[in-house]
């Protein structure tokens, strides 16, 4: 990748700063959070409105058929207003494995629902203290001709708002993915807020029926480049979040005086504020670098895991940073920088932090030797 | 379990510490450390658990008292035990470990008492020190202001003499407990037209004097426990003045020290709570975790033998120094270390918060706290610059506003 974006990508990027940057402000985000759902519902509509929903996904459902460096961007917007939309869970989580393992009718059922705004999704990708997708909280029992899911996933986002969640599950034949209507029968959500204050209930699975997502053999390798794309857009989002935390904290201290000039003016305060962007660009670059080589249809599973080690990694040095320098502003929940730290913190652990990265990757390239 | 010795006792320290043991078995839940009810209370944070945790520090301070074990190093005439601050030490060491807690009197325990015995009159010091040991008055620290923070003696906050009262009038910020306390100590500009550090004078405020009105900001722990203080019209009779005035810098160096110390010694949690997390979530056996609480062990070692040196340093005479800045900065990246084990330890559940984490939400406000330890009391590059300047000698950095009419220095809009 040459890391230029093309005409398209900057359309898209643009589009989506624009939109996010126009509607979600500080005291917007404060608001949907005193909300039972929490979810910007304008703003899920203005994103459809502006086919950024439908972005990546084919064209056959009403999508643009673009890719994940597209969808990535948008994501990146998000993050810089840490808006609250389940725009990873829905798009990420939900339609792109539905696009690419689904069959045709599920496809049609679930994917033109979720261009036009419509349809919310999730899928449950960890289990009680465990982040490993491959070896899934739930087992799935065939009952006649369809499944019975059973097991408790943990934090899954946007499940009190989906539609279905997707969720990987053991049967006697290996892991399959399958296809859950959260309010539906044999199934109860336990509403729980998470370090961002996002809503992201425990799915307790008794008995609920489970449709397989396309075909069962897929189940495995389905899972997996879920996690890959999963683990993409967290990064994504991490770009937003750190890009947009030292921006806050370059303008603060440069507008706050102490000790007869401005903070900014000090280097212990500079040097930070140049590690916290050195960071940001570390993860810009190993995020797109993934992204590119999944759309290229390359093997990227370490590049993925790269990505995610420095969004982990480097984005809570980011977002520590960016705390710190607004000393005791940081601590006060009225001012908006700690959302960032709180995202920061958030994405970091999600499917594991940096060391489960560093574990799997040193998996990847000590097994490959 | 017995009374764990430390190994250059004297006989008089051991002496004390088995009365204190005896003490604490005798009136106090051992807290243990995988006591789940103690930490859920410690992270309440409804107005009416705080009003609860109010009363029982209030309490439990009453009943220290009345043992014989509040102010253990305070003169005997203004209520304390009349011993050395090695037995002081002795008995923090044994407290901890019982579900005993009286947090809310940090400040004026661990700041204003030490301030009023080195620079108070003796008026004073009849007068306030012996209600802190009794748990009867709560106090709360007025120093930092929207415009003065790192630079605190920045500040703008006024007073002006009528009388035998001075008059008030300013906005402080980031006050823990204001609108809790009874008393509190404030810091004011009296001379706007010499160098910032030489205009500034120590004032003791009644709370509840017309005029003072503390408004709670909800802090990122969850807990509304520090405040915005407006000023407007405060009348302090003039004997509330503490040490010269125009000369409260130097008394608020004692404070700010008294505060780094206190900043540095207060989490109640101890290593063994880390192994017990882990082994409540089943993650002894995980090499990335067992690493993680081998590397904090090394940190609670090093703590403890800073804690060790300065006690040392205290028996032999010397003054609080510059040392409560390297224990300051150790203990910031210590907590802000441990939240994030603990939260790892927790795996998926860690990013949970409130009640619906484990343990009512205690480890992530352990880990949200940080910014308590790291910001509170002077920033980690406040205490670095205090260590490049005041230990090593490097020359400071070139400050106009060290030397100039306080009136002249740029200021915030
Ligand atoms: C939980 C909490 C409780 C508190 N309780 C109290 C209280 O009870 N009473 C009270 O009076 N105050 C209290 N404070 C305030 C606290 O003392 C101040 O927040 C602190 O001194 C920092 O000031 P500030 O917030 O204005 O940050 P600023 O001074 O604006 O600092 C912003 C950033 O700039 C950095 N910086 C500043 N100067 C320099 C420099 N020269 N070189 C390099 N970097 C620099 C700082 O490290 C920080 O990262 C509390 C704060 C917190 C967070």
């Amino acid at each position: 990748m040459d890391f230029t974006l093309s005409e398209e990508q900057t359309a898209a990027r643009d589009l989506a700063e624009q939109i996010f940057q126009g509607s979600v402000t500080p005291e917007r985000v404060k608001a949907v959070e005193a909300t039972d759902e929490r979810v910007d519902r304008d703003l899920w509509a203005a994103l459809a409105d502006a086919n950024l929903l439908g972005l990546c996904l084919p064209e056959a459902v009403g999508g643009s058929g673009l890719g994940l460096l597209e969808l990535c961007l948008v994501l990146e917007a998000q993050g810089q207003v840490v808006a609250p939309v389940p725009l990873w869970a829905t798009v990420v989580l939900g339609a792109l494995p539905i696009a690419e393992w689904g069959s045709a009718e599920q496809r049609q059922a679930w994917l033109p629902g979720v261009v036009r705004g419509d349809v919310l999704l999730s899928a449950a990708l960890a289990g009680p203290g465990t982040n490993d997708p491959h070896r899934p909280p739930v087992e799935a029992r065939a009952d006649g001709s369809g499944w019975r899911l059973f097991g408790l996933s943990v934090a899954v986002p946007a499940a009190h708002v989906a539609d279905r969640v997707l969720v990987p599950a053991r049967t006697p034949d290996g892991v399959g993915v399958f296809l859950v209507d959260p309010r539906g029968p044999g199934v109860t959500l336990e509403r729980a807020i998470t370090t961002n204050r996002e809503i992201h209930p425990h799915l307790l699975l008794d008995g609920a029926p489970g449709e397989v997502l396309g075909s069962l053999d897929a189940g495995g390798r389905a899972v997996a480049w879920m996690v890959d794309r999963a683990l993409l857009g967290l990064c994504a989002m991490q770009i937003g979040v750190c890009e947009a935390a030292v921006r806050l904290a370059a303008d603060y201290t440069s507008n706050r005086v102490q000790f007869g000039k401005p903070l900014s003016a000090f280097q212990g305060v500079a040097l930070h504020a140049a590690d916290g962007y050195i960071q940001t660009e570390a993860i810009r670059v190993t995020t797109w670098q993934a992204a590119w080589r999944l759309d290229a249809g390359r093997e990227a599973t370490s590049d993925v895991l790269v990505a995610k080690w420095w969004a982990s990694e480097g984005g809570q040095r980011v977002v520590h940073i960016a705390q710190h320098l607004h000393g005791g502003m940081g601590a006060d929940v009225d001012y908006p920088v700690h959302r960032y730290f709180l995202w920061g913190k958030q994405i970091e652990d999600t499917l594991g932090g940096a060391s489960a990265q560093l574990a799997r990757l040193g998996q990847t390239l000590a097994g490959a030797a | 379990m017995t009374a764990v010795a430390e190994t250059s006792e004297t006989a008089e320290q051991a002496a004390f510490r088995d009365e204190a043991h005896a003490w604490l078995e005798g009136n106090a839940p051992r807290r243990r450390h995988d006591s789940s009810e103690f930490k859920r209370r410690v992270a309440a944070t409804g107005p009416e658990d705080e009003q609860a945790h109010v009363e029982a520090s209030k309490s439990w301070q009453r009943r220290i008292f009345d043992a014989g074990f509040a102010g253990i190093s305070v003169p005997r005439d203004y209520g304390g035990r009349g011993d050395t601050a090695a037995l002081e030490r002795v008995w923090r060491q044994e407290v901890v470990r019982y579900e005993i807690d009286t947090g809310v009197f940090s400040v004026a325990l661990g700041m204003v008492v030490p301030t009023l015995l080195a620079h108070g009159t003796e008026d004073q010091k009849r007068r306030f020190v012996p209600p802190v040991l009794r748990g009867e008055e709560l106090w709360c620290q007025l120093f930092s202001e929207p415009g003065a923070g790192s630079d605190l003696a920045g500040l703008t906050t006024r007073a002006e003499r009528d009388g035998d009262e001075w008059v008030v009038n300013g906005q402080k910020v980031w006050n823990s407990f204001a609108h809790l306390a009874d008393w509190g100590i404030l810091l004011a500009r009296t001379d706007w037209d010499v160098p910032k550090h030489r205009g500034i004078t120590y004032f003791l405020v009644d709370m509840h004097s017309p005029g003072v009105e503390p408004r709670p900001l909800r802090q990122i722990t969850g807990v509304a426990h520090f405040n915005e203080t407006f000023l407007t019209d405060v009348r302090i009779p003039a004997d509330q003045v503490v040490g010269a005035v125009n000369g409260g810098w130097g008394v608020a160096q004692t404070t700010l020290m008294n505060e780094r110390a206190l900043i540095g010694g207060a989490s109640p949690l101890g290593f063994r709570d880390y192994v017990e997390l882990a082994r409540h979530h089943g993650k002894t056996a995980d090499p990335d975790i067992r690493q993680r609480l081998a590397a904090a062990y090394t940190r609670f070692q090093i703590l403890r033998w800073l804690g060790q040196r300065a006690q040392a340093a205290a028996r032999s005479g010397q003054a609080l120094g510059p040392e409560s800045s390297v224990a300051k900065l150790v203990i910031s990246d210590h907590s802000a270390q441990n939240g994030d084990l603990a939260l790892a330890i927790e795996g998926a559940a860690g990013m949970l918060s409130g009640r619906d984490a484990f343990e009512s939400g205690f480890w992530q406000q352990q880990f949200l706290g940080q910014w308590g330890v790291r910001i509170g009391g002077g920033t980690e590059q406040v205490q670095r610059n205090i260590i490049g300047e005041r230990v090593l000698g490097l020359p400071p950095e070139r400050r106009p506003d060290k030397t100039e009419p306080f009136r002249s220095i740029p200021k915030n809009a």
